[in-house]
């Protein structure tokens, strides 16, 4: 096709601003402000307890403090989250901190300074809980449950053996016939896989500034968003506001990688504009960001794979446990994209797969590149790998002789017709890496 | 080797969609408006690119909005590894419907066919009259004096539909496809543990690379996140108590962890997608952990199956064997 600027390695339009420094993030945009008053966060000191006291009154005694807010101001508030609304703005009494970036209260003073010396003045009386901190315990019949004030939807199709106290959500896949799929098999590999926390560590943490206008009752903020009208609709709703009251405006972003999808400063800096009627900036430093945002899910992931002596699949099974913290966040999504790609580009004709997102202390789980994905390619293509050695195979003929085709179907059974490039993928690697001769049309 | 897959979009039937217009404003500029998040990947330059193409119109014309959640309406989220797919396609559609715009309200301006018409750099004109010629901008302040306002809209929404709940089966589950394999070479100290990746390539199907510099870029720092994940990143959390919440001792790659990566980009152009295009985000990263845990394999004959695959744990391996 002859294009003219599509095709072409035209340079990035914000490529001059970034280099030059004109771009305006976050931090920039505090100096067109007099008058910012700064936010701290008193957050969690237990990943697992109920507050029972809170006294902020040492607290508003700080010289350059001028105001305190807890859940108790707030009365109207509801939780917040991208799927779920599982997650509370300010952790009330007799309420439960579920990991150590909860939110138990906003200080806010004329100066940073000021803000963290009220901020550590803040007397609490709290009663600890059980820390589950690995969701095997999470799924044990006699943990403790987490959000046993949420309702929790299982399947039913959920095995009844299984403590469901603590299961976010559990998924399904039942392609066609494992079991005949196993005893068509000459081989059986099994094998267990762990992926960790990671963090997605964009360059520039969280940061935000919310005005309020007084006339129009519009409340706006100046905070990255990797999507800003959901972002604006979560807002509104824990609120309780239209969202026409809610206006997002999107600075120059320093990286997200997933990061960027949650909630973080926004709503604690609309609280504040509002209540207060003057701008205010809330900027996290980087342990706060690591402890307090999302990670990527560390998962367990199990897959046993039938293979015929001649290097096809026959039949391929997963289960997958994936710890996805103390909120929801993204988790119900990520463990389905974990699923639907538990075979990778390869063609298994009969396939079984079993997903649980589960709670547990850890800081939440959420989006991060390849989101579920990720962790499940380390799993099956090391799978692929170590069955090719099995077989005695060169490890590209194996992949080429299982990769998708046109008219092959995934585990979720649909049947891929358009854009089935993955063999031309695996002979042009092998081209461009002179990997050793094979036979490409295997 | 590693070979993946990834499904972008949302997928599995949830509403995904990207909104956007186009519009020439002031003197000489055209506006895009869209509120898709620019994290770095590049989208916007990769919507100037596709408006400047269907408009034929040089980049430095264009403009992109602020994102601002009351001047532009939803894109869905950068994220999915779908703004190219999703808003390059919504723009490319605004773009088309300014530009049928311009042919319908210029060929009343000229009183001529749509086919005796043309645009190029701006300027409308016709092959019949040489006299016949206005510049986008005028003809916008033409249609301004009788009410008429001059804009493309565009909305792209493909449909996937959601799976059954018990098998998870469904006949569109996501609404494209793209690969990536990639091949490291790795060198294994077998003293020390420390493993170093030499050399990458990779090989990425793109359907169409919107803009290849974007596409090798998207490699190379997909190549550094991967190896982060496969050789050192590691948020160690104890008892719900994160015990490294810093770069001091959160490890990640620096320019010199990191190896050359040579790229092939597979262009097919096939996809519903702008130009043929898919997105490759997210798929630039996947590959590289397991090609490296694969290679180590094949340095050293030990396999992994926990990442982070780090020094102590190659030396504590090969202590053992």
């Amino acid at each position: 096709m002859g294009t003219r600027f599509v095709g072409k390695k035209v340079n990035k339009v914000d490529a001059r601003q970034k280099v030059t420094g004109e771009a305006k993030y976050t931090e920039d945009l505090v100096n067109d402000f007099a008058d910012l008053l700064h936010i701290r966060v008193l957050r969690a000191p237990h990943p697992h307890a109920y507050l029972r006291e809170i006294n902020v009154e040492p607290a508003r005694e700080v010289a350059g403090v001028v105001e305190v807010f807890t859940a108790a101001d707030f009365p109207e508030l509801t939780e917040f989250g991208l799927i779920i609304k599982d997650q509370p703005v300010l952790v009330g009494i007799d309420q439960k901190m579920r990991y150590l970036g909860d939110a138990l209260a906003l200080v806010v003073a004329e100066t940073d300074a000021a803000a963290l010396r009220g901020r550590d003045r803040i007397e609490l009386e709290i009663e600890e809980l059980e820390v589950v901190d690995n969701p095997l315990r999470s799924m044990e019949q006699d943990c403790i449950q987490i959000h046993e004030d949420h309702e929790i939807e299982v399947t039913h199709y959920l095995d009844p053996e299984m403590c469901c106290d603590n299961i976010l959500s559990d998924n399904y896949l039942d392609k066609a016939d494992v079991k005949k799929g196993f005893a068509e098999a000459d081989l059986i590999v099994e094998r267990e896989y762990q992926t960790q926390f990671v963090e997605q560590l964009p360059l520039q943490v969280e940061k935000g500034i919310a005005d309020y206008d007084e006339e129009s009752e519009e409340i706006i903020i100046w905070a990255a968003s990797q999507w800003l009208h959901d972002t604006q609709a979560d807002i509104a709703q824990a609120m309780g506001v239209t969202k026409d009251k809610i206006r997002i405006k999107q600075p120059v972003i320093g990286g997200a990688f997933g990061k960027k999808e949650d909630i973080s400063v926004h709503i604690h800096l609309a609280l504040a504009a509002r209540e207060l009627k003057r701008p205010v900036q809330l900027i996290y430093n980087r342990e706060e960001s690591m402890i307090a945002q999302s990670k990527r899910h560390p998962q367990i992931i199990r897959h046993k794979t039938g293979v015929s002596s001649e290097g096809k699949l026959t039949a391929w099974q997963t289960e997958m446990i994936m710890d996805t913290g103390a909120y929801a966040s993204s988790g119900p999504a990520v463990v389905r994209n974990a699923m639907f790609h538990c075979t990778g580009p390869y063609q298994a004709p009969n396939v079984r797969a079993a997903c649980y997102a589960v709670y547990t202390n850890n800081t939440y789980c959420g989006a991060m590149r390849g989101f579920g994905a990720t962790q499940m390619a380390f799993a099956y293509d090391s799978q692929m790998d170590v069955i090719a050695r099995e077989l005695g195979m060169d490890p590209a003929d194996f992949r080429m002789r299982n990769a998708y085709q046109p008219g092959s179907t995934t585990p979720g059974g649909e049947k891929l017709e358009l854009g089935v490039n993955v063999r031309e993928t695996i002979a042009e690697a092998r081209r461009l890496s002179s990997w050793r001769e094979g036979d490409n049309n295997a | 080797m590693a070979t993946i897959m990834f499904g972008f979009g949302y997928g599995e039937g949830f509403p995904d969609h990207s909104i956007a217009s186009v519009e020439p404003v002031g003197e000489n500029r055209i506006l895009i408006r869209t509120s898709a998040a620019d994290v770095g990947q590049g989208i916007q330059t990769v919507a100037v690119q596709i408006a400047s193409e269907v408009l034929k119109l040089d980049p430095e014309y264009f403009e992109i909005v602020e994102g601002d959640t009351h001047t532009t309406q939803n894109a869905g989220s950068s994220s999915a590894t779908r703004q190219t797919y999703f808003t390059g396609q919504a723009v490319k559609e605004a773009a088309e419907d300014l530009l049928g715009n311009i042919y319908h309200h210029a060929s009343q301006e000229f009183t001529t066919n749509h086919p005796e018409m043309a645009i190029k750099d701006g300027r409308i004109f016709s092959h019949v009259n040489s006299e016949d010629e206005m510049t986008i901008w005028e003809l916008r302040d033409r249609l301004a004096d009788r009410g008429i306002e001059l804009k493309g809209r565009g909305t792209f929404f493909p449909r996937t539909y959601k799976p059954d709940p018990e098998t998870g089966q469904s006949e569109r589950v996501y609404v494209g496809y793209s690969y990536h394999t990639q091949v490291v070479e790795v060198v294994v100290d077998t003293v020390t543990g420390q493993v170093t990746v030499e050399k990458a390539y990779s090989a990425i199907d793109a359907g169409k690379a919107i803009n290849p510099a974007g596409v090798e870029g998207q490699v190379e720092g997909g190549t550094a996140q991967g190896l982060g994940m496969a050789l050192m990143e590691e948020q160690v959390i104890e008892k719900g108590r994160t015990l490294n919440p810093d770069m001091s001792r959160y490890l990640v790659p620096t320019a010199l962890d990191v190896p050359e990566v040579e790229t092939v980009i597979v262009e097919n152009e096939d996809t519903d997608g702008p130009f043929g295009a898919k997105g490759i985000g997210e798929p630039a990263m996947i590959a590289t952990a397991p090609a490296i845990i694969n290679a180590i394999y094949d340095a050293i004959g030990v396999r992994f199956y926990r990442l982070p695959v780090t020094p102590e744990k190659i030396k504590a391996a090969l202590e053992q064997n």
